[in-house]
């Protein structure tokens, strides 16, 4: 279990009380404890699965909102026995139908707020507010407060606090009350990162406050709808809110290991004779899939032509400058032990084709284990000069993705993500015209 | 298939900080190092987009500028940097400002507060102030105390003081300059700058020693005979007659950049990349570092000085006859040392150490020079097999070359050498960053890895003690042995090696 980030349980006071207590709580720290000169964190934590598996008894509590070991190792064995997909998302509606929960059983704990990993805590936020929804979507808000000091390893002398608010409730009362409450605890002078920790295709409406309200997202795309995704993105980017995704995070060293293959000048020319491209990934959410081929496309300077389906295969058509086709491929596969990440990549085949000789040309191949990059090179690959890679698969906790990008960004939209996402807007609108 | 376009794939891959708001304060601003290192720096981290807008520069000197002048000046000087990019530096120049202040001057030093107060202001800076004394060596002392009787240090997580080498003349200097200098700030604000440690190369002594699990095992007494680091230089005095005459090889190139490859390359793995980690290492192979013979150092340590050479088209003129030098100096041009480690990991590996102006070739180099094979099995093709050696370059030609033994084609079994190479152009194909682009984004992120810490300079400085003792009080013990212009030093550098049967590399 990650480590509790407050030493004593939070106070359950009135929400009206909330700024008056926790302004007399600096005051009372003194002047030189007047917490931390950093961000606001609030995190959307509905944890809809781990409360139901705690409510259904299929775990025990308490409920903490992190994804363990327990709650993934719950989820996969429920989809194990009821025969659905092994990449099933664990946010899909497919999953929570399967656990009957037990209203009635009110005996766990709900301990939501009062863990982050280490990771986000050393970040020093100056306030952690936590909108933790309950089931009854009309439940009344319940609202916690304390105050917490992380303890810094490499400074042990020099305490950095900050304070941490639990919004409780169910989801209509969040929505009527609990918002108004975060604006009320916004500390103006300070970014405030909004962590959308859940299905983007969760609660709309609250989601859709927090884009109007100037808050910098964080939402994880490999959760959610492929089509709400895209929504989400595109009108960030057409509203200029800043937008980072995590999903496009976990991008990053496939998008650096491509990179690395071209960076000695020798190789810079088989850019120009790229021909196809294959994408492998893990289920059947093509996003990730559709950023990585868009930020490819784009960089090399290729105009969408079409999109259509081969067996299960999408199949995605660009022009080079030189007006020859490029197609590339968006391959689902089943895996044995898919990430608890839905649709990521696991493997990457290039081909360029400066001549007719096969020998002559050039297979890339990055795969997320050497066994993937074996299975891409079937099909004669093999013949041609072979480039491999294999991109170590880091898939991290959400809670150690956003903590990189808490320490990383200041916030705005990444541009290279800015023009991805307009390419896969483009290519999806055309898929679903198919 | 040579390629000479950038890599497109690569374009806005690579994620570097953003340096935080920031007003930068630059004591000198009139002297040569601002606009031909500093402001091109500086102007590199902003066409890199890594200056926020919330940014200034204020320039400082005693001439009495004004803003505008200060930015027309630096318009003269850096045009053929900016003819490219003219747009980009009219939105760079709007970050220049000047206040002509003496930094002696307690008055101006406090009209020097009040003008970035406003500048603060106008910027919003956030109160974050990195000044960077680029003045002479004999003012860093006053120049941080007039800042801080003027309050501009105390907040230490707000600013930091740069301070350009020479950090002191000796040991005794630098130990007292650091107690002036800590006095006014804390070690935490105080950035000792040594533009070797900004370059790409030596930064990446670090990784191929620690990220890589070949090299570490063999990295020590039992697989090296020996280490040598060069750094030499084409040109000769220049300009800089009137700071040479005063230095020399030894204060100059020695013990600092010199001295820094020797604790990069020797100290032990620190525990984290973490900046204290680092530079505890450092300092901790610096104290154990000795000169080969301490009792009777002129036996471990060669001088020379350029005298004539070059051609009839090209003739070069020596040392003594250079514009500002005295005739008779007897300042070093050359400087060639030998000095031994004493630790579990270095006892009894020599490490020879050189550096000298109009040598053949502009280059930094080390080269660690392996122990022999314990049986030889083949005859070479050349006389004996030769050794494997490690050379890292650290300029020009980035990169590494490893020198090992391979069967020589033919019926026979004779080995011959053959060289495996990395080079930074070959394998990245862009150009490094300039080390003050580097060293000077770090100073205003606040990360301290790359700049010297005080007990690092004092023990550098202590190591050299018995030179510079005996070139200040018996310098005929240490004499200046003359070299001809453009050759690799006075033939008594190739001896000091020679008894130990070794030989200079010839790069």
């Amino acid at each position: 279990m990650k480590p509790q980030l407050t030493l004593q349980t939070p106070l359950e006071i009135p929400s009206e009380e909330i700024s008056n207590y926790l302004n007399k709580l600096w005051i009372s720290e003194g002047e030189d404890n007047a917490g931390a000169n950093t961000f606001s964190l609030i995190v959307w934590q509905p944890s809809w699965l781990e409360q139901r598996l705690v409510k259904s008894n299929l775990i025990n509590g308490p409920i903490t909102g992190h994804l363990s070991e327990e709650v993934i190792n719950a989820a996969k064995s429920l989809i194990l026995k009821n025969g659905l997909p092994l990449a099933t998302s664990l946010y899909s509606k497919d999953l929570f139908d399967l656990i009957q929960v037990n209203a009635i059983d009110n005996s766990s704990e709900d301990l939501r707020g009062q863990f982050f990993e280490a990771s986000i805590s050393t970040l020093n936020p100056r306030r952690l507010i936590t909108l933790a929804p309950t089931f009854f979507d009309n439940s009344d808000i319940k609202t916690f407060v304390s105050a917490y000091c992380p303890l810094n390893e490499e400074n042990k002398d020099q305490t950095i606090c900050g304070d941490l608010v639990v919004l409780r409730g169910g989801s209509n009362s969040i929505l009527k009350k609990g918002l108004e409450i975060v604006e009320e605890l916004s500390i103006h002078d300070l970014p405030a990162w909004l962590w959308w920790n859940s299905s983007l295709d969760d609660s709309p409406k609250i989601f859709d406050y927090f884009t109007r309200n100037g808050k910098r997202l964080i939402i994880d795309t490999a959760n959610g709808s492929t089509k709400r995704c895209i929504d989400i993105l595109c009108n960030a980017l057409e509203y200029k809110k800043s937008i980072n995704d995590l999903n496009w995070l976990r991008l990053k060293s496939w998008r650096e290991s491509l990179a690395m293959i071209f960076d000695p000048p020798s190789r810079r020319t088989l850019l120009d004779h790229i021909s196809q491209i294959d994408v492998d990934i893990e289920g059947d959410h093509i996003i990730q899939a559709l950023f990585l081929i868009s930020w490819i496309s784009v960089k090399l300077g290729w105009i969408f032509l079409e999109t259509s389906y081969k067996s299960d295969s999408l199949i995605i058509k660009f022009k080079r400058n030189n007006g020859e086709q490029v197609s590339t491929a968006i391959n689902p596969l089943p895996v044995g032990n898919p990430s608890i990440h839905s649709g990521q990549v696991i493997g990457l085949r290039l081909i360029s084709k400066i001549s007719k000789d096969p020998k002559r040309n050039t297979c890339i191949i990055l795969g997320s284990e050497s066994v993937e990059c074996m299975r891409l090179e079937a099909g004669g690959m093999a013949d041609m000069h072979l480039i491999e890679e294999v991109v170590p698969s880091s898939f991290l906790s959400s809670e150690a993705d956003v903590s990189k990008l808490l320490a990383s960004s200041r916030g705005s939209t990444s541009p290279l993500f800015e023009e991805a996402i307009k390419t896969a807007s483009l290519i999806f609108k055309n898929i679903n015209n198919i | 298939m040579q390629s000479s376009i950038s890599n497109p794939l690569r374009i806005g891959l690579r994620q570097e900080r953003v340096i935080p708001p920031q007003c930068l304060v630059i004591f000198g601003a009139s002297g040569d190092l601002t606009h031909r290192k500093l402001i091109p720096a500086l102007f590199e981290l902003f066409l890199q987009r890594r200056i926020p807008s919330e940014f200034a520069i204020v320039g400082c000197a005693r001439r009495p500028w004004s803003d505008e002048e200060f930015k027309e000046k630096m318009s003269i000087k850096l045009a053929s940097k900016i003819s490219n990019n003219e747009k980009e530096w009219s939105k760079f120049k709007k970050y220049l400002f000047y206040e002509p202040v003496d930094l002696q001057e307690e008055l101006q030093v406090e009209r020097l507060a009040k003008r970035l107060i406003k500048i603060d202001k106008l910027q919003a800076t956030h109160g974050n102030k990195t000044f960077y004394l680029s003045v002479s060596p004999n003012f860093y002392g006053s120049g941080c105390k007039a800042l801080k009787k003027a309050g501009l240090l105390e907040d230490p997580l707000k600013s930091r003081v740069v301070i350009e080498k020479p950090f002191g003349r000796d040991y005794s200097s630098a130990r007292k300059l650091n107690r002036i200098v800590q006095s006014c700030a804390d070690e935490s604000q105080i950035y000792r700058i040594d533009h070797y440690l900004g370059k790409e190369t030596v930064q990446n002594i670090l990784v191929l020693r620690f990220a890589n699990t070949i090299f570490e095992p063999i990295w020590n007494r039992n697989y090296i005979s020996n280490i040598q680091i060069t750094s030499s230089e084409t040109v000769g005095v220049e300009d800089r007659a009137g700071y040479y005459e005063t230095s020399g090889a030894l204060r100059d190139m020695l013990q600092n950049h010199l001295t820094q490859m020797l604790a990069v390359i020797s100290m032990e793995p620190p525990g984290r990349f973490d900046p204290e980690a680092i530079r505890n290492e450092k300092a901790k192979v610096l104290q154990a570092t000795k000169l080969a013979d301490e009792q009777e150092p002129w036996r471990c340590c060669i001088r020379g000085q350029y005298q004539e050479g070059g051609n009839d088209s090209n003739p070069l003129r020596g040392y003594r006859k250079e514009p500002g030098v005295n005739p008779n100096s007897t300042t070093e041009t050359y400087i060639a040392t030998k000095v031994f480690i004493d630790n579990w990991r270095w006892q009894g590996v020599p490490f020879y150490l050189r550096t000298g102006k109009r040598l053949p070739k502009r280059l930094g180099e080390i080269v660690l020079t392996f122990k022999d094979v314990p049986v030889h099995l083949f005859e070479s093709t050349i006389i004996n097999p030769s050794p494997n050696q490690l050379i890292i370059r650290i300029q020009p030609d980035e990169g590494a070359t490893f020198k090992f033994e391979v069967k020589s084609p033919g019926s026979g079994m004779k080995s011959r050498p053959v060289e495996m190479e990395f080079s930074y152009d070959e394998s990245f194909g862009e150009p490094s960053d300039e080390g003050y682009v580097r060293l000077l984004a770090d100073s205003m992120l606040g990360d301290p890895t790359l700049f010297t810490r005080s007990d690092e300079v004092e023990a550098a400085w202590k190591l050299y003690t018995p030179l510079i003792d005996l070139m200040e009080n018996a310098p005929w013990k240490l004499p200046i042995h003359k070299y001809e212009s453009k050759t690799w030093g006075p033939s008594e550098s190739d001896q000091l090696l020679a008894k130990d049967n070794i030989f200079w590399r010839r790069p």
